[in-house]
């Protein structure tokens, strides 16, 4: 579904990603985890063209994106959802999701997006509860939803998320996680970046850790949760006795 | 004082406010959008007046054919004090800087309305004229006389304000434009054109500017210092809570109001009456009139 070859990114003169190798496999979960400043929303923000990069990444069906834009790579439903849930704080939970049509609606459309509300609310009913509330009214976990209820909205065959249990309390992370997991199951390719290790690797498929820019490890998540050296670096010891 | 004066001040002063309220609107779209405080609002509105002052006066074009030129220039000047003023500093190290630019570009729409029109206050024929007389006409209610000028500036101000509320509270791609102002990183990730909805937003800020310069021409002279008419729009977005188009309205209006009547008083000192209200707010409410929101909306 997507690939990247040796992908760079900079920051002016700082060189962030200095050669990734990523695949991302169709209908699955891919997960990208690293401790902090190793790149990992970089990496995000290559993809959705936000930030200069060289190298090459391949959408099937579209072929190459390195060097279109953001709003070329949201119209062909790539779809970012940003570390920090960046909703829209003076808009209404349902015009939140509104906007989030844009990138097939287009400015003057007149199609219908009833049909993707109604998706939106039956997997995530507190939004409906929230619908005429404004953005910044909501809790943080209602606040990710919505973000993620936006993305949505946008019709994407790739889904990346950005740290979406950031500042959750634990009991919203599982409820959380549980709906990432369903939107999956419907067939929703998801690239999720995540500083949770654990998490990370109960919920994906395969997982990229990245450090310092560059790849140092990869396999099938299920493999992974037991490598001794993951463990150490990012399970820590004791959280493995308590499993 | 009469009833006679008291209505037709209160009617020359919502019509004044209404003008006020049409540059504080582009005011506070512009803080929003993206976060200048533009200083050459006033200059705007003196550059609307030139440019349809020119058109009815010296081209002598007939009604229907005047608005849409001048829609047509207002769009032309908006696009052009966008990628003047703001484009080129939009990622200027010195956040200041798009503000300071704004400055500058009020002094070159000065100095260029002089260029192309001359330094001599000119005067404009009033919209409506009295057809057996040619003088301004006056509607009359009894012993009550109110100039149409007056009348028809209050209605125009009123469906432009309309539109802007129409555009951003119920049509898509005024949501668009609100979203891309809240959180122009996000909005760029779901695709918006955030170029576009700047241009848009110019637009429509110089266009509600020039149509106040527009409405405002028959009643004052047509010259370089209209834009002086800035600081009554700016003491209306203060009063009505800092980022509240409510607000500036509704501060706006009460600013048009205050001055016409202390008129009756103290005419020299109209300015200075204007702004002891702008510190009596700053003091009394310095949040304004609907300030307690401002925090919300953001």
């Amino acid at each position: 579904m997507l690939q990247i070859r040796d992908l760079h990114a900079y920051y002016g003169p700082i060189e962030a990603l200095k050669g990734i190798d990523i695949t991302v496999k169709e209908g699955k979960i891919t997960c990208l985890i690293g401790s902090n400043g190793a790149g990992k929303t970089t990496l995000l923000k290559s993809i959705s063209g936000m930030i200069k990069r060289t190298g090459s990444i391949v959408v099937k069906g579209d072929g190459e994106i390195i060097d279109k834009n953001s709003r070329y790579i949201a119209n062909h439903r790539i779809i970012h959802v940003p570390e920090g849930r960046h909703i829209f704080p003076g808009l209404s939970v349902k015009n939140n999701l509104e906007v989030g049509t844009i990138n097939w609606h287009g400015f003057f459309g007149r199609q219908s997006y009833a049909n993707e509300l109604e998706e939106v609310y039956s997997l995530f009913p507190r939004l409906k509860e929230r619908e005429n509330q404004l953005g910044w009214s909501l809790s943080g976990g209602e606040q990710q939803m919505l973000a993620i209820g936006r993305a949505m909205m946008a019709k994407p065959k790739i889904l990346m998320l950005d740290e979406p249990s950031m500042g959750l309390a634990p009991i919203v992370i599982s409820e959380l996680f549980e709906k990432i997991v369903q939107i999956n199951q419907q067939g929703m390719t998801i690239l999720l970046v995540e500083q949770n290790a654990r998490l990370a690797l109960q919920v994906s498929d395969f997982t990229y850790i990245i450090d310092s820019g560059k790849g140092i490890l990869s396999g099938p998540s299920s493999d992974l949760k037991n490598d001794s050296r993951v463990i150490e670096a990012y399970l820590g010891k004791a959280v493995q006795k308590c499993d | 004082m009469n009833i006679n004066t008291i209505v037709s001040l209160a009617v020359n002063g919502i019509s004044m406010g209404m003008i006020y309220a049409l540059m504080a609107m582009g005011l506070i779209l512009l803080i929003r959008a993206i976060g200048v405080m533009n200083f050459a609002q006033g200059d705007l509105l003196m550059f609307g007046a030139f440019i349809t002052c020119w058109l009815t006066v010296d081209l002598k074009l007939p009604l229907w054919a005047m608005i849409p030129l001048s829609i047509v220039c207002f769009v032309v000047v908006g696009i052009i004090f966008m990628f003047t003023a703001y484009w080129p500093l939009r990622n200027a190290s010195y956040p200041a800087a798009t503000v300071i630019s704004t400055m500058g570009a009020a002094m070159a729409l000065k100095e260029i309305a002089t260029l192309i029109w001359g330094s001599l206050p000119r005067s404009m024929p009033p919209l409506m004229k009295n057809p057996a007389t040619g003088k301004v006409a006056v509607l009359k209610i009894g012993s009550i006389t109110i100039q149409w000028q007056f009348i028809l500036t209050i209605i125009v101000g009123s469906v432009f304000i309309y539109l802007v509320f129409v555009l951003f509270d119920k049509l898509y791609a005024g949501r668009m434009m609100q979203a891309a102002a809240q959180d122009k990183y996000a909005a760029e990730l779901l695709g918006i054109p955030t170029i576009l909805t700047t241009m848009a937003t110019y637009v429509i800020v110089v266009a509600l500017a020039s149509t106040g310069g527009y409405m405002i021409a028959p009643i004052f002279m047509v010259s370089n210092t209209l834009g002086t008419l800035q600081l009554r729009a700016f003491a209306g977005v203060v009063i009505g809570g800092f980022g509240n188009i409510k607000g500036a309205i509704l501060g706006s209006l009460l600013i048009g109001v205050v001055e016409a009547f202390s008129t009756i008083q103290f005419s020299q000192y109209k300015d200075a009456v204007v702004f002891l209200v702008l510190i009596v707010f700053l003091l009394v409410r310095p949040q304004g009139l609907f300030g307690e929101k401002i925090a919300d909306k953001a």
